[in-house]
């Protein structure tokens, strides 16, 4: 499933790491993005692309939300049937 | 006068209510130690930083308050991340400051220079490097109201020795935000309560998230009024006292039959504070088939994350469970539930000569009934999930999440100090204790009442259970029949200790234990083959328990 999520986060160190590291840590990949720093606002706003294979965007949102330096989140593609795992794979 | 950035620090954790610092000395935090001198908290010093976090850890799971650990870069940061990992996983509150080199060389492989921020950025709640000292008691505040507020979590504090040593030249003043309590959506409520209404087969499912909300007496007070059958989570053992008539027992992998069976014959599940975590579900998919789902929960991202909730309740427990309907008639559920309780009761009168480590510690928690057990990782600690009797969840210290080996005897030494006068019985194992050994120094040092229960089995138990089902006997790196002599190396450290191995001492042992004065260490040697039952394989659904092989 492909995803476009736009979000804002202060400019902080490590703001934007965290987020692209949150993604990837929770299976997503990124396909594409784009990031676009207002230095008068002290906020980057970023767009990106995203694929994951069956995990929830709605989720991966809400953990975004979660990170004490993002502004918002806005999720830009269509919702989505709640996507439970089959089975656990967990050792 | 101006103060050093360093003396900012010591007062803004002055400020905070900060009675005890768990940490370890090195250079790059040296200012912060030199300021320490002038303040009245106590600093703990640990034998090894990890000993310090997962204190701390321990510290902050029985005062409800986020606690503090501290060392320096490099090598000491790198030592806490295991330590911050088990906070995270367990949504436990606390502060970690580390030194850092100084800005100027931050970058260029410094002498003990090592980028904490960025290793521990998926395991904390919350990181902050501080780059200006005025914005120093700011940020201390900050990382407090961050670690405390909704679902609780670490926060690292990264501060570079220039820093620490730069005296500020404005005094900052800062505004903090009001933590804000959000409030269960009504119409969620609303369902919630239909679903409950219309239920015949309801389980209260309970979780670490009902003592981390300050929500145990509304939890209890919900389940005796409601009658609903409840189960546990590891971290949510003790919500509702164990010897209660509608508790079943922990659910999931070592669960109680009785707890599982009622989970899958369920048609409503009522999540409380817990995470749908694979060692309490087992296969998801075969997880409570016929149930829907209410999940209360302070997260957000938690409701739907691995089950689909019919009903999510965001936000205060306490005014979400206070909204949840009584006066239901399920009395048929219940009587069920009850028979399977009975049906399912744990057996004591285990065949053989060795002692029986279940019913050893039944005995303890019979004995006395006020104790704090904090458990290492293993066999032991399902045995105490299983067997021990909890009155509050604050007396049952567990590594649940991460599963660290190590954290008993640290976490004894927390709850010592969290409590002081309490009964406190670290129970650990002889794969465990030996990686936190060191800390039987920090015990000796500050004299702490910390008695400990050394469960032996002469081999990493739980990994030589699991090579014994799962990979045809081939054990691989289990056997530790060359320990060390515990009892005379807990005696090399100024704790005197003894050493049973047969079932009539064990009675004598546990009046020792909880009538001497003092750290005490029991040596239980136990039947190196003893297993842990039942057990739910891994990946497989809980309808598929796996009971004590005949021998």
């Amino acid at each position: 499933m492909n995803h476009t999520l736009r979000m804002n986060i202060h400019k902080v160190e490590g703001a934007l790491i965290r987020l692209l590291g949150l993604i990837e840590r929770r299976g997503f990949s990124v396909t594409s993005m784009n990031a676009h720093s207002d230095d008068a606002r002290q906020e980057v706003e970023i767009t990106v692309h995203l694929r994951s294979a069956g995990r929830s965007v709605e989720t991966l949102a809400r953990q975004i939300e979660k990170l004490y330096d993002v502004r918002s989140v806005a999720c830009l593609t269509s919702g989505e049937q709640a996507i439970v795992m089959g089975e656990s794979v967990a050792c | 006068m101006s103060m050093k950035g360093a003396e900012l620090v010591v007062r803004a954790l002055e400020q905070q209510g900060v009675e005890y610092i768990f940490g370890y000395p090195g250079g790059a935090i040296m200012p912060v130690y030199d300021a320490l001198l002038n303040s009245p908290i106590k600093h703990i010093l640990a034998r090894h930083e990890q000993g310090a976090s997962l204190a701390a850890d321990a510290y902050a799971r029985v005062t409800g308050r986020p606690a503090v650990c501290m060392a320096t870069s490099g090598p000491g940061a790198t030592n806490l991340v295991t330590g911050i990992a088990n906070a995270f996983m367990d949504s436990v509150p606390m502060v970690v400051i580390t030194g850092q080199v100084p800005t100027v060389v931050m970058g260029t492989d410094a002498f003990q220079e090592v980028d904490v921020f960025g290793i521990t950025m998926p395991i904390v709640k919350h990181s902050f490097i501080i780059r200006r000292a005025e914005d120093i008691p700011k940020t201390i505040a900050l990382a407090f109201q961050i670690a405390a507020e909704g679902r609780p979590g670490p926060v690292l504090v990264d501060l570079p020795k220039d820093i620490s040593n730069a005296v500020p030249t404005a005094a900052s003043i800062f505004e903090m935000r009001k933590s804000k309590r959000a409030s269960p959506d009504p119409r969620q409520v609303q369902i919630a309560r239909e679903l409950i209404m219309n239920a015949e087969r309801p389980v209260l499912y309970g979780g670490g998230g009902i003592p981390m909300a300050g929500a145990v007496d509304a939890f209890r007070a919900y389940a005796r009024a409601s009658g609903i059958p409840t189960v546990t989570t590891l971290k949510g053992i003790g919500s509702l006292p164990t010897r209660d008539e509608t508790y079943l027992g922990m659910l999931g992998m070592h669960g109680n039959r009785a707890a599982n069976r009622a989970i899958q014959e369920s048609d409503l599940l009522i999540c409380i504070g817990a995470r749908f975590d694979d060692r309490a579900t087992g296969r998801l998919d075969g997880f409570a088939p016929k149930a829907k789902v209410i999940h209360m929960d302070a997260d957000p991202s938690e409701i739907g994350k691995l089950r689909h909730a019919d009903a999510g309740l965001l936000g205060d427990l306490l005014e979400s469970l206070a909204a949840m309907p009584t006066g239901l008639s399920i009395a048929p559920w219940q009587q069920w539930c009850a028979e399977r309780k009975a049906e399912h009761a744990w057996r004591y009168d285990a065949p053989g000569e060795y002692i029986y480590v279940p019913d050893m510690l039944r005995r303890l928690t019979e004995a006395a009934p006020d104790v704090t057990i904090a458990c290492d990782v293993g066999q032991h600690q399902m045995w105490v999930a299983q067997h021990c009797h909890f009155d509050r969840p604050e007396q049952h210290l567990t590594s649940a999440g991460l599963g660290t080996m190590g954290y008993g005897v640290p976490a004894g030494i927390g709850a010592c100090l969290a409590r002081p006068g309490a009964r406190v019985v670290t129970v650990s194992g002889d794969g465990s204790i030996m990686m936190n050994i060191q800390e039987l120094a920090t015990i000796r040092r500050y004299g702490l009442d910390l008695k400990i229960l050394l469960v032996d089995n002469s081999s990493l138990g739980m990994v030589r259970q699991w090579q014994q089902l799962f990979h045809g006997e081939r054990y691989s790196e289990v056997d530790l029949s060359d320990n060390p002599d515990f009892v005379e190396v807990a005696k090399s450290f100024g704790i005197p200790g003894f050493r049973i191995t047969r079932r009539d001492e064990v009675d004598g042992a546990i009046r020792r234990l909880l009538e001497t004065e003092g750290p005490l260490l029991a040596h239980v040697c136990i039947d190196p083959k003893s297993n842990v039952w039942p057990l739910v394989p891994p990946g497989q659904s809980n309808d598929v328990m796996m009971e004590e092989l005949s021998a």
